[in-house]
């Protein structure tokens, strides 16, 4: 019998001649930290080596002088960043958010993601012994604004995460 | 994406191996009732995790899972005489029990003690809902025995079926935790398969094919919500619920029965997808039944005397382009079973996940794949026996809810997920 078209192209053999080129072009991944909490995890994370994901902290509504949001983002260096900016210039947004912290500063990240049709992932990360109300509270906070919401006990979920994102 | 390293982790479980080592701290399904019907009935090969084995039901209804090879010259014992409380060799006449025992060595004197002295490797092997179960690890951790449900409600209640699938497991295991495939491959079926039409949250599958989803680790696994527009603002939930290492539900639809699927590795590059269908409080329908035996839902049609499905590779799944240009089915394959199996099976024996682009809303597949990673090395380097073995991890079901917007489905919809005696599943 003669093999189908099918058949013949999904052995083991005929998978050593697929086209190994790249097929893919580095995506930008911006990983905004929304409370400090999250920002001590995102720190530890930006020092290992990515494939061009940026780090940054977010600021706080108040902070951020009420929505100036040319000045939103703080990187790990501590210079401030246009948020416009590098949400325009991002593939996909993730948003840290420890578990219970104050989480506002979402709407304005989403707000920007959604006027650049850019996906936000969040991640709620409780740490160490957490109330489970304090998760909730994240949860609703974040849930109108991401595309996918994950809670991640375990911190090195984040890494993870990044790695298969190709962050 | 995966590196090599990972994927191959992931992938390989065989014996010795960390993700062979995690598969056999479960019990696994492995033959179906059916296939040893009766008592002294001819045997049956099984190959499970890279071992090959032979399966038998004796003169007294015992279930053994011995070594297929005979102990003396290799000979395989599928050609074995299954009589007088053993499976003999035709060879030269050697018999084993249900244990592997050796009980009789034709060429030795019976006084010599010979045959005491050989055993084949054998596992347990149990019946439980239809399903013959096999657990391949270490005795003193033996898991207790299944208590899914769909193995445990009456047999009037439930069908299950199997198909070969020739590839790895997790690339079919991971099809199972992808939610939003649903909306593109399998939406001609949503309004046409009689296990899934008529159901009223059908409507909202299709007019939203952009879900929003929210992962929940759970104790044994994942529950993965998939979130859609539904009427005045609330919003309808399809949760998925993934018990490690490799058992999924499809989230309800009306009053149809539940289903879901265990996939088990046989090697490395094939599996065999178990699909169950089963109601909690009341019998299938005869129509039900049949069209399960139809192929409908999650089943398929099989070669005639064989497991296999009868749209297969060998004849590219019998791809129809009329009715996938039509819309009819949207790859041009038919059948809710056969679309998955063939693409999965078109990634090749083993997925080069090197090369994927994974996006933000499958999350759900890289903390699934995080989860095994991790339960596998803390158990191969450390003896940590891994989630989902209790009880408790078993008695889960998926759900489908309408929810308020500012509801969170694993409180909402917390009693739902849990299997309860007589109490139906919380469906749209």
């Amino acid at each position: 019998m003669l093999l189908s078209e099918s058949a013949r192209v999904t052995t083991a053999q005929e998978a050593r001649f697929r086209i190994q080129a790249p097929n893919s072009k580095p995506r930008a991944v911006k990983v905004i930290a929304l409370d400090s909490e999250a920002a001590r995890l995102v720190d530890d994370i930006s020092k290992k080596p990515w494939n061009g994901a940026a780090f940054f902290k977010s600021l706080s509504f108040e902070q951020s002088g009420g929505g100036n949001v040319k000045a939103w983002l703080n990187d790990l260096a501590g210079h401030t960043s246009d948020l416009v900016g590098e949400i325009a210039d991002a593939d996909c947004v993730v948003v840290i958010a420890g578990a219970g912290e104050d989480a506002a500063a979402v709407s304005v990240i989403a707000e920007l993601c959604t006027q650049y049709h850019k996906t936000l992932v969040a991640l709620v990360v409780p740490q160490g012994s957490y109330e489970q109300d304090t998760v909730d509270r994240s949860l609703k906070a974040l849930r109108p604004y991401a595309k996918m919401l994950v809670i991640a006990h375990e911190r090195d979920y984040i890494e993870a995460m990044l790695t298969a994102l190709r962050a | 994406m995966l590196k090599k390293e990972q994927n191959d982790l992931v992938t390989q479980t065989g014996p010795g191996t960390p993700m062979g080592d995690l598969f056999r701290s479960y019990w696994l399904p492995i033959l179906l009732s059916e296939e040893l019907p009766e008592n002294d009935c001819p045997p049956v090969r099984v190959k499970v995790l890279s071992e090959r084995m032979i399966a038998f039901r004796d003169s007294e209804g015992k279930l053994g899972l011995i070594d297929e090879f005979c102990a003396h010259r290799g000979v395989s014992l599928w050609f074995g005489r299954n009589e007088e409380c053993g499976l003999r060799c035709p060879y030269h006449g050697w018999k084993f029990d249900t244990t592997g025992q050796c009980v009789d060595v034709p060429s030795e004197p019976e006084e010599s003690g010979y045959a005491k002295k050989v055993k084949l490797k054998a596992y347990p092997l149990i019946e439980k809902g239809g399903v013959l179960w096999t657990y391949m690890g270490p005795t003193e951790t033996t898991p207790p025995e299944p208590e899914w449900e769909f193995a445990t409600v009456p047999l009037n209640q439930s069908f299950t079926s199997k198909r070969l699938q020739d590839n790895n497991w997790l690339q079919a295991m991971e099809g199972g935790i992808d939610s939003s495939h649903v909306s593109f491959l399998h939406r001609g079926d949503l309004n046409n398969d009689p296990l899934f039409k008529g159901a009223a949250g059908n409507k909202y599958n299709l007019a939203d094919s952009k879900p929003v989803f929210e992962v929940v680790e759970a104790p044994g696994g994942l529950y993965i919500g998939a979130r859609r527009n539904a009427e005045e603002g609330s919003f309808y939930w399809r949760i998925t619920p993934w018990v490690m290492p490799c058992f999924t539900m499809v989230p309800p639809r009306g009053d149809h029965p539940i289903h879901g699927h265990f996939w088990v590795p046989i090697d490395d590059e094939s599996c065999t997808a178990w699909s169950f269908d089963y109601h909690p409080t009341r019998p299938l329908t005869d129509t039900e039944r049949q069209a399960m035996k139809d192929g409908k839902g999650i089943h398929v049609r099989y070669v005639p005397g064989t497991y296999r499905p009868l749209a297969n590779k060998d004849n590219d799944y019998l791809i129809d382009r009329e009715a996938q240009k039509a819309g009819r089915t949207y790859s041009g394959v038919e059948g809710i079973g056969m679309q998955d199996a063939s693409l999965q099976e078109s990634m090749g024996p083993i997925c080069d996940r090197t090369k994927e682009n994974l996006v933000g809303t499958d999350n759900g597949i890289i903390m699934a794949r995080h989860r095994l990673m991790r339960a596998a090395k803390a158990l191969h380097e450390k003896g940590v026996l891994p989630p989902g073995r209790t009880v408790e991890d078993m008695k889960v079901r998926s759900a489908a809810v309408i929810l308020p917007p500012d509801q969170p489905y694993k409180d909402a919809a917390k009693e739902a997920l849990i299997a309860k005696v007589g109490v139906r599943q919380t469906s749209v």
